[in-house]
Order: C-alpha cells, then sequence, then structure tokens
C-alpha cells in the first residue's frame, strides 16, 4: 500500500496549566512540575474539593488578553493561534492571498449553558441576552477565521474528548485534498462548573492529583488550554523555505458502538483507529519512537488503552501528559498533538507523571523518568465519550 | 467530486418520512404548534414547529430508549428512516461512518443537567442527563443502536454546520477511507431557545414565515432532523441525485457560483440579519425556490433543503414554493409547481455573520 503524503506542521501553539507557551509547558512537563488545586475561578458545593488544573490566576485576570465579547474557550483558541501562526512565519496579510481553513475541536466552547443566564431565566425573571451573545461570537473556528480575515472551510468538531485530534486529522486531510493551502488545526476549552460537576457526577475524578496507569489511580482532574497547529502544503512550505517542526503522516478513528461514557472493554475502536493511522502511513512498529497516551487516570480508559498497546505496540515506550495538564478534554489531543512533536524534536520524552505503582491488572508499565527515545514517528491518541477513538502519527521534522 | 445519495429520512414539524415530506410540500402548508413561553412578568405563546418522535419505537423498543433523549431520538428516527429508505436497515453497518451536524446540540438536556444541580445541589447533579448533554450523543446513540463502527464526527457551526460537516462527508468517501456515510443534520427547540427568540425578535412572533420578504423578520423557530445514505459514485443511478460540488465561504471575499441553468433552493428563513445577503449576492431574475416556512428556522434546517432537492431530483419535479413566502424578492420564484428542468439544483445558506454555502445536487 502506498502511503499518504506527509501534510508538514510549520508552527505551534500551546498553553495550559503546565505553561502559557509550548516552551514554558514542555520546560514544565521535563521538570516534572504539576499544580492542580481546587478551581479558584468558580466554587462549588461538593463536600470535597477536586483539583484542576487552571491556567494561572495571574494569566487571567492579566487585563491585556481578557475579552468579554467572546467565551474563554474561544480566547484561548486565538492566543494559540497566534503563537503557531507567528511560529510558522505567517501573519495575517500573507494569509491575503491563500486559502487557509480553520478546524477547531471543542466541547465547552460549543455548549449553550451559562449558569447564571439560565438560573435568573428559571426563576421567571428576563434574564438579558448578553452571555447568549456572548455565546453565539464564540464559535472557536469562526473566531480564529474571523481574526485574520481567514475565508476558508471553517469546522468546530465536538467529538468530545477526542475533539482536537480529530480536528487535525481532519486539517491535514484538507491539505492533501488540495482544498487549502494552510489549516489551522487544533483545540481548546476551558474549565467551568458545568463540566466539573458533570465528570465528579459520573464518579470519574479523582479527589488528589490524577494517577494515570497507577493502581491506584481513582480518575481523572480536569484542566483548560488549547493548541493550534499551522498545517501546510508541501509545495508551500518548500516554497517559502520554512523548516517544518514536524508532519502529520496519518490519521485514523474507529467507533466502538459501546456505551456512551466507557469505553469497549475490548479496546475494539482504539485498535481499529491505531491500525487505521499505521497502515496509512505505511510505517512499522519498529519506526515508533513513543506513544503519548489518553492516560486519564479514570479506571477503565487506562485498562483499555494498557491492554491495546500491550496487543498491538508492545514495548513501545508510552506515556501520559494529563498528570501535568489535567484533562482538558476538546483541547486534550491538540495539546497532546503539541506535546509529542516537541519530544519528537527534543528526542526524549518526560516521565509519565502521577504513575508510581504498577497495576497487576495492567500488562504494561509508562515510563517513570525522563526517557531518550529512538524512531523517528511518534502516535498520540484520544478516547472520547460516545465511543470515539483518534489517533496521528506524527513524523519527525526537519530538525 | 460525486457523492451518490442512496437515502433519505427526515423528521420536522410536518411529520416523519418522505412521504410526509412530499405531502406537505404538495400542500405548501405547515401549520406550527403554539407552546407557552413564562417568564415572570407575561405568559406568551409562541409558534414552533415541532417534532414528535415516537415512531422510533416501531423501529425500537421503548427498553432501548429509556435513556435515550429527545435529541438524540430526533437523530435516530432520521437515521433509522434513512437507511429503510435506501432497502439497507437490516444490513451490517460495523464499517458505516456517520456524521452529525449540529447548531446548539442537547440544548433541552443540558438546561436539565442544570436543574438538577441547581435543585438538589452540585452533588446531586446527574450523570445520565451529563453524558447525554454532549453534543455527539445523538451520534454516539445512533452508532450504538445501529452497530456502526465506522469513523464517527459531529460538528457544530451554527448555521453553518451541515455544509461544514457535509465537506468531510463527502471527503472520506472521495478518499476512500468509507464506502459510506450516515449524514445528518438535527437540531431541538427547548423553551431557553423560545425565550432567547422572543429577546432577540421581539414579543409578537409573526403568524407566518415570508422569507423572501427581505426587510422582514418573520423567522419561526423549528426542529427536526433530515438524515442522508451517503456512498461514491459506483455507476449506479441513486435515488436521490449526486452531490457534485460544496462551496463554502464568506462574501467579503467570495460569492457563491452557481451553474447558469441551475436552480436555487434559498435557506431563507426569514431571519432579517442573513436576508441581506440574499438580496445582495444572487443575481435579479435568479430561478429559485425556498421551502423554510415548511420546517422552520433552526440551525441544522440546510439539510431540509437537501432533503427536498433529492425529492425534486427523485420526482424530477420543482415544489412550488408556500404562497406566502414573500412577492419582493426580486427573483424567478417557483411559485406552482413544474417539471425539473435543469440538471442541478443548488442548495444556498447564508448565515447572518456573512458565511454563505451552497451545495449542488446533480440529477445524472
Amino acid at each position: 500500500m502506498s502511503s499518504l503524503p506527509p501534510v508538514p506542521v510549520t508552527g505551534i501553539g500551546c498553553l495550559c496549566a503546565a505553561g502559557t507557551n509550548l516552551n514554558e509547558c514542555m520546560d514544565s512537563l521535563f521538570a516534572g512540575k504539576r499544580n492542580p488545586f481546587p478551581p479558584a475561578r468558580f466554587s462549588s458545593d461538593h463536600p470535597v474539593a477536586y483539583p484542576v488544573f487552571e491556567i494561572s490566576n495571574a494569566f487571567h485576570s492579566g487585563g491585556s488578553n481578557q475579552r468579554s465579547d467572546i467565551l474563554f474557550t474561544a480566547e484561548l483558541a486565538l492566543i494559540a493561534a497566534k503563537e503557531a501562526i507567528e511560529n510558522a512565519g505567517w501573519n495575517r496579510e500573507a494569509f491575503k492571498n491563500k486559502r487557509v481553513g480553520v478546524c477547531i475541536g471543542t466541547t465547552v466552547g460549543s455548549t449553550m449553558n451559562n449558569e447564571e443566564f439560565y438560573r435568573s431565566y428559571r426563576s421567571g425573571e428576563n434574564p438579558n441576552m448578553e452571555a447568549i451573545t456572548r455565546f453565539l461570537n464564540s464559535n472557536p473556528a469562526q473566531v480564529i477565521a474571523a481574526e485574520y480575515g481567514l475565508t476558508g472551510p471553517c469546522q468546530t468538531v465536538v467529538n468530545a474528548c477526542s475533539s482536537g485530534t480529530d480536528a487535525i486529522g481532519l486539517g491535514a486531510s484538507w491539505i492533501r485534498s488540495g482544498m487549502c493551502d494552510v489549516v489551522l488545526a487544533g483545540g481548546a476549552d476551558e474549565l467551568c462548573r458545568v463540566t466539573y460537576n458533570g465528570f465528579i457526577s459520573l464518579m470519574i475524578t479523582d479527589d488528589s492529583p490524577c494517577k494515570p496507569f497507577d493502581a491506584s489511580r481513582k480518575g481523572l482532574n480536569l484542566g483548560e488550554g488549547s493548541a493550534v497547529l499551522v498545517l501546510e502544503s508541501s509545495d508551500l512550505y518548500r516554497a517559502r523555505n520554512q523548516p517544518a517542526r514536524a508532519s502529520v503522516l496519518s490519521f485514523g478513528s474507529g467507533c466502538d458502538a459501546y456505551h456512551l461514557t466507557a469505553p469497549a472493554p475490548d479496546g475494539r475502536g482504539l485498535k481499529q483507529a491505531i491500525t487505521a493511522a499505521m497502515t496509512a502511513c505505511d510505517k512499522t512498529v519498529e519506526d515508533l519512537a513513543f506513544v503519548n497516551a489518553h492516560g486519564t487516570g479514570t479506571f477503565d480508559n487506562d485498562r483499555v488503552e494498557s491492554l491495546v498497546l500491550n496487543e498491538l505496540l508492545p514495548r513501545i515506550p508510552y506515556l501520559s501528559t494529563k498528570g501535568y495538564t489535567g484533562h482538558t478534554l476538546g483541547a486534550a489531543g491538540a495539546i497532546e498533538a503539541a506535546f509529542t512533536i516537541a519530544c519528537l524534536e527534543t528526542r526524549e520524552i518526560p516521565a509519565s507523571a502521577g504513575f508510581e505503582t504498577q497495576d497487576p491488572e495492567l500488562p504494561i508499565t509508562p515510563v517513570t523518568h525522563q526517557t531518550p527515545v529512538k524512531g523517528s514517528i511518534a502516535i498520540t491518541q484520544s478516547l472520547a465519550f460516545g465511543g470515539n477513538n483518534a489517533v496521528i502519527v506524527f513524523g519527525r521534522g526537519d530538525n | 467530486m460525486r457523492t451518490a445519495i442512496a437515502g433519505l429520512g427526515v423528521v420536522g414539524g410536518f411529520g416523519y418520512g418522505n412521504e410526509k415530506l412530499s405531502r406537505v410540500l404538495i400542500s405548501g402548508k405547515c401549520t406550527p404548534k403554539m407552546l407557552p413561553l413564562t417568564t415572570k412578568n407575561q405568559t406568551a405563546e409562541l409558534p414552533v414547529y415541532i417534532c414528535d418522535t415516537s415512531p422510533l419505537e416501531t423501529f425500537i423498543n421503548k427498553r432501548a430508549l429509556r435513556r435515550v433523549d429527545h435529541f438524540s431520538k430526533l437523530a435516530a428516527l432520521g437515521s433509522f428512516l434513512a437507511l429503510e429508505d435506501a432497502g439497507v436497515l437490516q444490513d451490517d453497518h460495523q464499517k458505516l461512518a456517520i456524521v452529525v451536524a449540529t447548531g446548539y446540540g442537547a440544548s433541552r438536556t443540558t438546561f436539565s443537567f442544570l436543574d438538577t444541580a441547581f435543585d438538589d445541589g452540585d452533588a446531586c447533579a446527574s450523570p445520565t442527563l451529563f453524558s447525554n448533554s454532549v453534543h455527539n450523543a445523538a451520534a454516539a446513540h445512533v452508532s450504538i443502536l445501529l452497530k456502526a463502527k465506522g469513523p464517527n464526527l459531529t460538528v457544530s457551526q451554527f448555521e453553518m454546520s451541515v455544509p461544514s460537516a457535509m465537506m468531510t462527508a463527502c471527503q472520506w468517501l472521495e478518499d476512500k477511507v468509507v464506502d459510506a456515510v450516515l449524514f445528518g443534520g438535527v437540531d431541538e427547540y427547548c423553551s431557553v431557545l423560545g425565550y432567547c427568540w422572543q429577546r432577540f425578535f421581539g414579543p409578537d412572533p409573526a403568524a407566518r414565515m415570508k422569507p423572501l420578504e427581505w426587510g422582514d423578520q418573520s423567522a419561526i423557530i423549528g426542529e427536526g432532523s433530515a438524515f442522508f445514505l451517503l456512498t461514491r459514485d459506483e455507476g449506479d443511478k441513486p435515488k436521490y441525485g449526486f452531490i457534485t460540488d460544496i462551496q463554502i465561504g464568506h462574501v467579503r471575499k467570495y460569492k457563491p457560483q452557481s451553474p447558469e441553468d441551475a436552480c436555487l433552493f434559498l435557506g431563507a428563513d426569514g431571519q432579517k440579519s442573513s436576508a441581506i445577503h440574499y438580496a445582495q449576492h444572487i443575481p435579479h431574475g435568479t430561478h429559485s425556490a425556498v421551502y423554510t416556512p415548511l420546517y422552520g428556522s433552526f440551525p441544522a434546517g440546510f439539510a431540509f433543503d437537501m432533503a427536498i432537492a433529492g425529492l425534486s431530483i427523485q420526482e424530477r419535479t420543482i415544489y412550488a414554493t408556500p404562497e406566502h413566502a414573500g412577492n419582493n424578492s426580486g427573483l424567478k420564484i417557483f411559485w406552482d409547481e413544474q417539471r425539473l428542468a435543469s440538471e442541478q439544483i443548488c442548495c444556498l445558506k447564508f448565515s447572518c455573520k456573512g458565511e454563505f454555502a451552497m451545495i449542488t445536487m446533480s440529477v445524472t
């Protein structure tokens, strides 16, 4: 089978609790820093204060970045897009004569769930429409397109926790098909009380810092953030003489068709996604440097991922970075894609934060310390509500 | 690009199924229900094209549906009808991909989830409602009910949700990622949306939609789902023709380009803020039709124009535009049912922000 043409990644932007740009994030990861705390921006009446990975208060209330006309999720998307665009050497003016698409994953950013508005509505008052107008102005892909005057395809992917991974995979296909010269692809999501209460209600939230793949894992910690990759056509990046930081080699997805919130116990959808992605890029397991697993820290997710990785990709080093960022939902796949590329560049991966004790039910062990990696490709994978599974294979870039 | 449409399933304020859609197109009349809308100072009534999803029980037993909400039921009923229409309902759907487009997702369930936390405290928030409130819940339920294990995608781009998602569905087929895609647009009504509607557009709702009166705000809120079974062009003549082109852009840089002899199905839905773009960007005298008064105004409504285009291709008929749609458009409106003379129908939608999408459907 002939492989798909690689899609160059020429720029990356990323922010989350680990840092406000990609370099800061990677410094935190390799320094082993992680700072989950009870939420500072909202309160709840749960008897336990479940920790979250919140973007620092100083950043959030910094003023210069604060916009009242859009949701914070859309603002996060804009900040990551700006970093990515600058990193790739593009600017608003240069985009004018190019077909530029935007494909962004989210969950919170697409949901009309303003509590203050609804509480007022429910009590029979006539709440003003400011919150709704803000929501209607906050479709993340649309916001980025409007900010940069882009008129290409625009898509907000709402595939729950695999949204960011799906968005990058779809964006790469827009480049391959010739539909776009450049695609800004990624994901963004903010912390909010609604998802906080929702995940706690499902009893898959840890009341201490999350411990992906650990024997004593109790669930996830929520996080927030965004990441955007600049994907561009091979012709364009060659003409610009811009080095590629990596390339999207392939994308695979599969659906469990099993349960709304739990993964299929045999991991069939994940196996399908990994197999599809590896087949499409025409690489072998021996080429693989590492796997950036979804690794939420929930009992079911980690068990299924561990079983599938052991079966399909045995002896390949793997880690979860959610111990550093929390689970950023629709942004997670994009943030982890950014980390995957950065690790391919430095040829080493950080320790899988939160892991200490081997679970006897899990057949494999994540990396426990900073680890040099060989191999020219890496996988990042996401599992989601609805049984979605999405996998991207990245190839090492020009550096 | 040539994507074949092999099956069609619709659920709207007019009922469910292609026969009901045909009937409402022939009669040109669909009456919205008046639903109460209560706030502290007033009780009002709002016209809504509301759907009944109980026919889903002819496909799936009640027990399997007990935790499936109205939004997902709309999608499931549309899906089953499309597969039944294509004659493949009983087939193995393991490799079937599902693509769903929605503007607002499961809004009723989202607010019901908030109710549980408001009523009894955060610790009593309902896990069932939370898991059903995510935007991809409908696509997930459909995949579970059909055991469809192909790629599964939900897109939310407000009024551009349907064309944006359709672009991906067609590309998956063209790239041979999958052999068949079950594609659908779905949105539901909820009372909070009704309240927002009144606040944005005033307390006196229009009695009927007049989408071709560009200066009038006459939209009537709707809900529903329209699903399509899409396959590659394998040389057969599909029931509902082919999708041959998708244009997506913004009026600040492009204008939609339709083939010379095509007739346009306009997604104008009585929203004054988007009507201006139809008035400005469609050449006077263009042969056009509009059917929004038969299903209402909601983000995924574009899928209904595509369904009507499919029926028009199947029957080789252009259905009459409902008579009260308006007389001041400057376009050549199909006021009477007539034979479809053109080979192509272009479904055109402008958003209030100036985005546009045009999907061309061809007989051959």
